[in-house]
């Protein structure tokens, strides 16, 4: 009977797999490492890190639910992190964030635009501002990095954009939880999620139903680049610097995070907490592999083997939940 | 009939890329006219719904909307104009609840502090009557989503979302594909009911008998082309279904004079 109902529960909420294997990962760590993984001061690391990736997660889950994807966020976020250091220093925090958003928001637009005109795929398109920002980045930084001197990373502002703590948790914990539950009723109780949704089910089915296709997926990509340029903005906040490489490969953890939470790539099917706890999943890894002193050269293949672990033990607990 | 035709479609072509699917088509269509649409596979009676309907935009020729010329095609635009079309292949996303795909487009919403949130209660309201009226299994909800249906509940939901939202015109194609004799007789009986209530209701088959005992006029399309065009009073089922067989032949013929 309690299989029976916890069969029913895997099959309606794509999620639980991840929960569960967050669940276990949790307890192995913290019984395997000797105090060193499960402490407060790594919990706070770890949160900061999910809070990042975890924005960036966010806005790469609302591209997948139309049927999209977007491979670009990586160097969206480099490019906020730049344009909040150099702004930051010059004028102020708020407004540097603000700027590294619009920025966000404008390689978003650059991408939907393009996708939705042309009917390229996302893909391709996203590939290639991937390669263009990255190298924008580059060429900005031209081989250094950009910084903030400590005695400017005081004030409010700067405090607020990632670059203090709050209880001994980075506030960059707050904004992904504010986008968290503003996401979250955008997707869920809003005209607009329900048409991102549709979209993501049948695009030629929620056409017919006078929905505006390319708008809806040119929205998605608009606040996916916003979300990266926030994240980029609130790491540089509490690095205090970055230089040219920020951000590379972060893409593709965040695609990851998706589909470890239970988000379709195919599209329609979309769990916020889901993805984000694919991306608390990530860092909580990266931070056992730390703190456990695995070598630099054995890091990202143990990385990628426990993901694949993952993936394919949410995919075994799925298969399992649909027989009767 | 007097007046204005409801819709008016003047020497429609349309090429998909080289292929010409609908060749110089001119129909008029009155509000309170049960149309059938009829011919074989492959004819064009898909394509000059999807024109009417806004999905596909015409090569050349016009389409005039209670007097007023059709510029823009999109769905959005014939849906606000009043015309509900039920499409044989799309118009339901699986991943979606019967009540939100009901609404999809037109959602209810309530604002707060000014943010528009769906009204769920007067969604799963209204679609769970409707999929009640139309006798889908009890264990059905409103909230459950569309992949667990049947054809012919899908068919079901189909009609129910354009007959409650029935406004001026009402396009059916196919409807009564994948449902059971009860539920066709059901179908039927609506086309009647809406045409009573003024609307103009086009509806297409491949059943030429069926829909001649509906129907107060006739249109037979045949590759692309309108071949016959005649009130169900004029001719018999049996002289259309002969038309309908002749009808390939009968182009080749007019083309070659």
């Amino acid at each position: 009977m309690a299989a029976q109902g916890f069969k029913r529960l895997v099959r309606r909420h794509s999620e639980i797999g991840i929960f569960l294997i967050a669940g276990l990962l949790v307890v192995f760590f913290a019984t395997s490492s000797d105090g060193r993984w499960a402490n407060l001061y790594n919990f706070a690391t770890i949160l900061q890190v999910t809070a990042t990736l975890g924005l960036m997660t966010l806005g790469v889950a609302l591209v997948i639910g139309t049927g999209e994807i977007d491979i670009s966020v990586g160097s969206t976020f480099g490019m906020g992190a730049l344009v909040y250091l150099w702004l930051a220093l010059r004028i102020d925090p708020a407004i540097a964030m603000l700027a590294a958003v619009t920025v966000g928001g404008l390689i978003g637009a650059f991408n939907g635009w393009l996708i939705t005109k042309t009917g390229t795929p996302s893909l391709i398109i996203t590939l290639g501002s991937l390669m263009i920002f990255r190298g924008i980045a580059i060429a900005l930084t031209d081989g250094f990095s950009f910084s903030i001197p400590y005695a400017a990373r005081g004030g409010f502002t700067y405090w607020l954009f990632g670059g203090g703590d709050i209880l001994g948790f980075n506030t960059g914990l707050i904004w992904l939880l504010v986008s968290l539950v503003v996401l979250m009723i955008l997707l869920r109780a809003t005209p607009f999620g329900n048409r991102l949704l549709a979209v993501g089910g049948s695009a030629a089915s929620a056409h017919s139903r006078g929905v505006r296709v390319d708008r809806i997926k040119f929205s998605a990509f608009v606040i996916c680049g916003l979300l990266a340029g926030l994240a980029g903005g609130l790491e540089a906040g509490k690095l205090g610097f970055a230089d040219g490489s920020m951000g590379r490969l972060m893409e593709l953890q965040a695609i990851a995070s998706c589909v470890l939470g239970g988000c379709l790539l195919a599209g329609g099917r979309v769990s916020l907490p889901g993805a984000l706890m694919g991306a608390f999943v990530l860092s909580s890894i990266q931070s056992y592999l730390v703190v456990m002193g695995v070598r630099p050269q054995w890091f990202i293949l143990t990385l990628g083997v426990i993901v694949v672990a993952a993936a394919l033990g949410d995919r075994l607990l799925r298969q399992w939940a649909v027989k009767r | 009939m007097s007046g204005t035709p409801l819709i008016q479609v003047k020497n429609l072509q349309l090429y998909f890329g080289a292929f010409h699917a609908l060749k110089n088509v001119s129909l008029d269509f009155n509000a309170g006219e049960l149309i059938g649409l009829v011919g074989d596979n492959g004819a064009g009676k898909t394509t000059l719904i999807r024109v009417l309907c806004g999905i596909h935009k015409p090569t050349s020729g016009e389409v005039w909307f209670n007097g007023e010329r059709v510029e823009k095609f999109h769905p959005k635009l014939a849906i606000d104009q009043g015309i509900e079309t039920i499409q044989q292949s799309v118009g339901l996303c699986d991943n979606l609840s019967i009540a939100r795909n009901f609404y999809l487009g037109r959602e209810p919403v309530r604002r707060i502090f000014g943010i528009p949130i769906l009204d769920f209660k007067k969604m799963r309201e209204m679609s769970t009557r409707v999929i009640r009226e139309f006798g889908l299994r009890d264990n059905v909800s409103a909230d459950d989503e569309v992949e667990r249906l049947s054809g012919g509940e899908r068919q079901s939901v189909k009609i129910g979302r354009a007959v409650e939202f029935k406004n001026r015109v009402v396009i059916m194609d196919e409807p009564t594909n994948h449902l059971s004799v009860r539920e066709r007789e059901h179908v039927n009986e609506l086309a009647v009911a809406l045409k009573e209530q003024g609307l103009l209701v086009i509806y297409i088959t491949h059943d030429i008998f069926q829909v001649h005992k509906l129907a107060d006029r006739i249109i037979i399309m045949e590759n692309g082309e309108k071949i016959e065009d005649a009130a169900t009073s004029a001719m018999t089922a049996d002289a259309l279904e002969e038309v309908i067989r002749q009808g390939g032949r009968k182009v080749e013929k007019r083309e070659a004079v």
